[in-house]
């Protein structure tokens, strides 16, 4: 796999389509996994993490998965950091040492981490809201792994881990939203409690203890023992479209009460991203968080969903300085984040666009 | 930050626009709790440390007693290691931590029953050929007698074939 191509693509995931895709950027499923026979990935020696791998890529190759490996073992850290940002492997697979790696689908809705936490932490992201379709494609590729793979599991306690708070289904299933209304009103912090109370756990964009920069929220359940997986889906599902109405609720409160105020706001933030000359990220976060809302409101008219999707992750700092082929200072990344953006934000307009 | 209200750590960070103008509140839980206002509960994963030491205290003497010495024979990891990192040693520990970890699983999920999709092929995790000849083979590398080590490098292989 050429990890650069990644720079000038972008994931399934973020195409912004999808129901809901104004407010739900994507739907994601992960599956925790283990092998019966080794000692989980924490205890397991370098030779064992080396057969679990070479198991683990056989029963891939054995499934006819089209799933493209790469260890990270042989990856530096700026492309270890650029699976990262591209939510195809965790910091904890990225940071971790041994044999480990990742195989990755094409369009990037599938990877499948092999030596995380766990032997087998299998994903499956799609754009907008659409956890049944997310579970019927991740329950297919664990059904046909488990054909060829012995997973360790107990009747009574289901898949084990090698943390007790997976253990059972071994699911994860999370929504990851786009909420600056409810954020900026700070109603936000109440929808947390509510949350809190009913078991779901409330992150940032790139996971636990990270600020929930551009106002992205991901939103996943806790417990995993004792309701099917579909169930535990379903309640994940039931309460995503009331946050949705609060979202909508706020942000049409806002363009009632201070219309011109609200325009004012995301104009500016467009007119910045279109003409600034060094941008720090968390400026940036911010600032297109307001367009991509103002966006969904009608208030800007000449820039696409996806695009600003895109810019998200391509102004992260592994992303930019791929996409410039050199490593850069944080001065320099912000004054190459600034001209990367105005590039992007002349060639994203609806009346430049000819085919996709 | 300390408690608007005592001096106590305040763990209650609340803000509201009341009139377009913003008011913050931070209070410790006590007083957060005499102003009507619950804390947040901690989810479950935050919480799992503070359960098991909750259950360690609860069961002083009797558990922690044969917990602490309780080890598993598979992977070598004890429980005491299990409760300072959070992580298990391998899938027996399930079965050898027993009495430790399913009131902990218990109270972390509220439930102690699996529901749910299951693979086709089981054994029990404690039966597993592979681990125990993988615990044999640490073992064996470890008094240095890699003659066994080479023996059992051979079982495993052969386990490996006819799978
Ligand atoms: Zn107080
Ligand atoms: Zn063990």
């Amino acid at each position: 796999m050429n990890l650069d191509a990644l720079t000038r693509t972008s994931g399934e995931w973020l195409r912004g389509t999808g129901p809901e895709s104004d407010i739900v950027i994507c739907s994601r499923i992960r599956l925790a996994r283990n092998l019966a026979d080794f000692p989980f990935t924490n205890r397991a020696s370098d030779a064992e993490k080396t057969e679990i791998e070479r198991v683990c890529r056989s029963a891939m190759d054995k499934a006819g998965l089209d799933l493209d490996y790469q260890s990270l073992v042989n990856l530096g850290p700026l492309d270890r950091q650029l699976l990262v940002e591209r939510q195809l492997v965790s910091r904890e697979l990225s940071n971790g040492d041994g044999p480990r790696g990742v195989a990755i689908g094409p369009r990037e809705n599938m990877s499948v981490m092999i030596n995380e936490e766990d032997h087998l932490r299998i994903q499956v992201m799609n754009s907008g809201f659409s956890l049944p379709d997310v579970w019927e494609q991740i329950n297919d590729l664990d059904d046909r792994l488990e054909e060829q793979l012995h997973y360790a599991f107990n009747p009574q306690l289901g898949y084990l881990t090698a943390c007790p708070t997976n253990v059972g289904t071994g699911i994860r299933v999370g929504v990851m939203l786009h909420l600056p209304a409810l954020a900026n009103t700070k109603q936000i912090e109440k929808v947390f409690r509510a949350l809190h109370k009913i078991n779901l756990a409330v992150r940032g964009l790139y996971g636990e203890g990270t600020q929930a920069d551009g106002d992205f929220y991901q939103i996943s359940n806790q417990q995993t023992l004792g309701k099917s997986e579909r169930e535990l889906i379903r309640n994940l599902s039931d309460v995503i479209p009331q946050i949705i109405s609060y979202e909508r609720q706020a942000r049409q409160e806002w363009i009632g009460q201070r219309r011109q105020h609200l325009h004012d706001q995301v104009s500016r933030a467009y007119g910045v991203l279109k003409t600034a000359h060094t941008i720090s990220s968390s400026e940036t976060m911010h600032l297109l968080s307001s367009v991509r809302m103002g966006i969904n409101l009608g208030l800007i008219d000449d820039l696409e969903i996806r695009t600003v999707n895109e810019l998200f992750i391509h102004t992260q700092p592994a992303h930019l300085q791929k996409i410039q082929g050199e490593s850069l200072e944080v001065d320099e990344r912000n004054i190459a984040r600034a001209g990367y953006i105005r590039r992007r934000l002349l060639e994203g307009r609806h009346d430049d666009e000819t085919a996709d | 930050m300390t408690c608007q209200r005592c001096s106590r750590e305040a763990s209650v960070h609340l803000s509201e626009t009341v009139d377009g103008s913003r008011r913050e509140l931070h209070l410790c839980g006590p007083c957060a709790r005499k102003a009507g206002l619950a804390p947040p509960d901690p989810p479950p994963n935050a919480a799992l440390e503070a359960i098991v030491d909750h259950l360690i205290v609860q069961h002083v003497g009797e558990l922690v007693g044969e917990l602490a010495r309780a080890s598993c024979p598979l992977c070598g990891q004890t429980f005491m290691e299990f409760r300072t990192g959070g992580r298990l040693g391998c899938p027996n520990d399930y079965e050898a931590f027993a009495p430790g970890l399913l009131p902990l699983v218990r109270t972390a999920h509220g439930a102690s029953r699996h529901v749910g999709k299951s693979p086709r092929r089981r054994t029990p995790p404690g039966k597993s050929p592979g681990l125990r000849l993988r615990a044999r083979l640490r073992e064996a590398i470890a008094r240095e007698d890699y003659e066994l080590a080479a023996t059992l490098r051979d079982q495993l292989r052969q386990e490996d074939a006819d799978r």
